[in-house]
């Protein structure tokens, strides 16, 4: 459950934003970041559902890349459970 | 300039360190990068890296996830959980249910959720059923917990929260006779959310290098050259290696949705004990949405080994990184992610399971009786 991933943000409504990271979307709450002006197009690392903070674009592709790495090479599931990520 | 991993383990190599040095991580998402990257065998032996109190599902009582069952298969109520709590195995005999895994297979409605906001969801598409969400995590996870709470949760949504603050623990080991580090990697996503500064304290009161790092190698090695540099030169303070996501003071507005909604209690540990003020519970006045009141405590006083660790089970001392999860004289012989002992195996976040998953084969004799 600690796992968490960086999401380009494709849509805003209120508190909620849809998101995308590599071809997988989600619905992601905003309601953390309301100290921040967050923007369609913006990158954001998520957990567990939450934006927890901004990030440049950069970071979030060099965090993707680890990803790959990582699911490359691990057995550890990326979900666990049922649909859990 | 940035470094590549390859010339951040030149310059821990070079650095002349006046002995051995014990670096403990406190997150599983840090284990895991150290463990995947095989960053151990790439260091020089003097320098060794200790997985610490950083899987919450490991540390979730073992009471609140009996009890988690007990709602499931007593009441008629959704239990939402974090797919990761499902298997863990409570301290029943063999043949009885024992893991909500096992409820759910019985006939209990058990869901694996993976955000707070799913959970949400089941409550306003069952109006008509309760729906309990069994929330056990850390900081970064019991924000979005609380950021639920905050914006507003249909009346058939219920916590039963299990949530831990991850410093009191290290502050715990530190005050202790023997803490058995002598750097420590802060965790990347709790200084997020908390801010770094919370981890000030081990370089103020303890004297014990710190650094904040992230989940790629290069971060992780930055923060390690950080900390040991520091041992060398006799310099502290309190490095942060995850300016990415990491800014001071942390993210304000997930903690203004902890302290709207959560108290920060005393709280039991499984396998440590009690640690004070490591722990979250729902303030009063969302009694209504808390429960622990609005449901019986379905806890046996005569049951067995109610609590503690299965039989056998070393997870205790592999949370403590007291030792490593191959000097568990159970690990992979009973004790496979196939058939999981003890929570530090079956969490994606436990040390047990993480070296599992990193090829970890051999086991060790135990260092310390
Ligand atoms: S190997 Fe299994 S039994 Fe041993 S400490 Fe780890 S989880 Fe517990």
């Amino acid at each position: 459950m600690c796992l968490a991933i960086p999401m380009k943000i494709t849509a805003i409504d209120g508190f909620n934003a849809h998101c995308e990271a590599k071809g997988v979307e989600r619905d992601v709450s905003l309601f953390m970041m309301q100290n921040d002006t967050v923007e369609i197009g913006d990158f954001v690392m998520v957990h567990v559902g939450y934006a927890i903070e901004k990030m440049t674009p950069q970071d979030a592709r060099s965090a993707w890349e680890l990803f790959d790495e990582a699911l490359g090479t691990a057995d550890i599931p990326l979900t666990s459970g049922d649909e859990h990520v | 300039m940035s470094l590549t991993a390859q010339q951040w383990l030149g310059r821990i190599r070079d650095l002349e360190l006046p002995g051995k040095v014990r670096i403990m991580n406190v997150c599983g998402g840090h284990e895991r990068a150290i463990t995947m990257a095989g960053l151990r065998g790439a260091l020089p032996a003097n320098i060794e890296l200790i997985p610490g109190p950083g899987c919450p599902v490991c540390v979730c009582p073992e009471e609140d996830v009996y009890q988690a069952m007990q709602l499931a298969l007593h009441e008629d109520i959704i239990l939402a959980a974090f797919g990761d709590m499902l298997r863990v195995p409570v301290n029943l005999p063999k043949r009885a249910v024992r893991s909500l895994e096992q409820a759910r297979a019985a006939g209990a409605d058990i869901r694996a959720v993976a955000s707070p906001t799913e959970a949400m969801g089941l409550a306003r598409d069952n109006p008509k059923r309760p729906v309990v969400f069994f929330a056990a995590g850390f900081e970064t996870t019991t924000a979005p917990v609380a950021a639920m709470l905050a914006e507003g949760v249909p009346d058939n949504l219920s916590v039963l929260l299990s949530g831990r603050l991850t410093w009191p623990a290290v502050a715990m080991l530190l005050a202790s006779e023997d803490a058995g580090f002598q750097a420590l990697i802060a965790p990347g996503h709790v200084s997020t959310v908390m801010g770094a500064e919370e981890w000030e304290f081990v370089v103020r009161d303890y004297g014990i290098p710190a650094a904040v790092a992230g989940f790629t190698p290069v971060s992780l090695l930055a923060a390690m050259y950080s900390t040991l540099r520091q041992v060398r030169e006799g310099r502290r303070f309190l490095d942060n290696c995850y300016p990415e996501v990491v800014h001071a003071g942390g993210n304000r507005s997930a903690q203004r949705c902890l302290a709207e909604t959560l108290d920060v209690v005393d709280a039991n540990w499984r396998g440590v004990g009690v640690i004070p003020a490591s722990g979250f519970a729902l303030k009063p006045r969302l009694a209504a949405h808390n429960a622990r009141e609005l449901y019986p405590s379905y806890e046996d006083p005569a049951r067995k080994h109610s609590g503690e660790m299965p039989a056998g089970c070393d997870c205790s001392r592999v949370v403590l990184g007291k030792i490593y999860p191959n000097e568990c004289k159970l690990y992979g012989l009973a004790c496979t992610p196939r058939s999981p002992i003890g929570p530090c195996m079956v969490s994606d976040e436990g040390a047990c399971r993480i070296w599992w998953a990193g090829g970890v084969r051999e086991r060790k004799a135990p260092a310390v009786a």
